[in-house]
């Protein structure tokens, strides 16, 4: 059996990475992967938890999790159909208007 | 020995996709690397016999939220310019060192002292018992104790479908996407 720990690990360095891509990249679309990334890599600490406590009560948490972050794809990918629209970009540096 | 394997392939798996998704300047390949990390995560849950949210997993991510992403990639139809964000980059970097810093010193402690975890109290080690972690394991928490999160869960569902739908619907009085003020070397975009 594979020690928690492992698991754990694996989930930091995942969401290390989904932090990297919110901050380093302009595209709308690979941030909203990346956050993506970082609510998987929360998921997997929940699981590898609840596998060590022998605890459903957190792969519960992690469904609620899953319903969440789907909600949350459907809302962004919206939001950024509709500011192309507008805009015709979907550069995040490039909308500053409340900014001014 | 033949989890362990398992182990490992999937985290290369998950940690080559999830880097190709975020350093990829092509779209789509961000979004198939994306799914790469999804199905080695859903063999990982596997390994930490929760099989229902093994199924979740592929069923929301790799089949729903990956085609909601290919859509809207085919929708917006455009490439980047300058995919990486440069502006503001000392305190990016401050950013990225302290995170650097957290996570080095979580691979640490939990990497140097094995068993760590496990010495306390609550946690016990040995597998779960048979059955843990299936549909009916999970279905009776969700029904009963945390009936109310599960029923507010898809409520908000519903009122992100209707959401979406607003936000992204094109406007009856408005005109679509006026093609004056487009660049020219843009192409053909927003014809979703």
């Amino acid at each position: 059996m594979i020690p928690v720990e492992n698991f754990l690990i694996l989930a930091a360095v995942l969401f290390a990475i989904g932090v990297l891509g919110v901050v380093l990249r302009r595209n709308a679309l690979i941030v909203l992967m990346s956050i993506e990334l970082m609510l998987n890599a929360a998921n997997l600490t929940l699981l590898a938890y609840g596998r060590a406590r022998h605890d459903a009560t957190f792969q519960a948490l992690a469904f609620l999790v899953v319903a969440v972050a789907a909600a949350e794809a459907a809302v962004g990918l919206a939001i950024v159909v509709g500011i192309f629209r507008n805009r015709h970009s979907t550069n995040l540096d490039e909308l500053t208007l409340m900014k001014h | 020995m033949g989890e362990r394997i398992a182990f490992w392939v999937c985290a290369v798996m998950i940690i080559g996709g999830a880097l190709m998704t975020i350093s990829r300047k092509n779209t789509v390949t961000a979004v198939m690397s994306l799914v790469m990390t999804f199905f080695g995560l859903a063999a990982i849950y596997t390994l930490l016999s929760a099989h229902f949210l093994a199924a979740i997993q592929i069923l929301v991510y790799a089949g729903a939220i990956m085609t909601l992403f290919v859509f809207v990639v085919m929708v917006l139809n455009r490439d980047e310019v300058a995919p990486w964000a440069l502006r503001g980059i000392v305190g990016k970097a401050i950013g990225i060192g302290a995170l650097a810093y957290t996570i080095a010193l979580t691979v640490l402690l939990l990497g140097s002292t094995p068993g760590f975890l496990a010495s306390t109290r609550s946690y016990k080690s040995g597998p779960p018992p048979e059955g843990w972690g299936g549909v009916a394991d999970v279905g009776n928490i969700l029904f009963t104790k945390y009936l109310f999160a599960f029923e507010a869960i898809s409520l908000l569902l519903l009122v992100a479908v209707i959401g979406a739908v607003v936000v992204a619907r094109i406007p009856r009085h408005v005109e679509v996407a006026a093609p004056a003020d487009q660049k020219p070397a843009a192409g053909q975009g927003g014809h979703g």
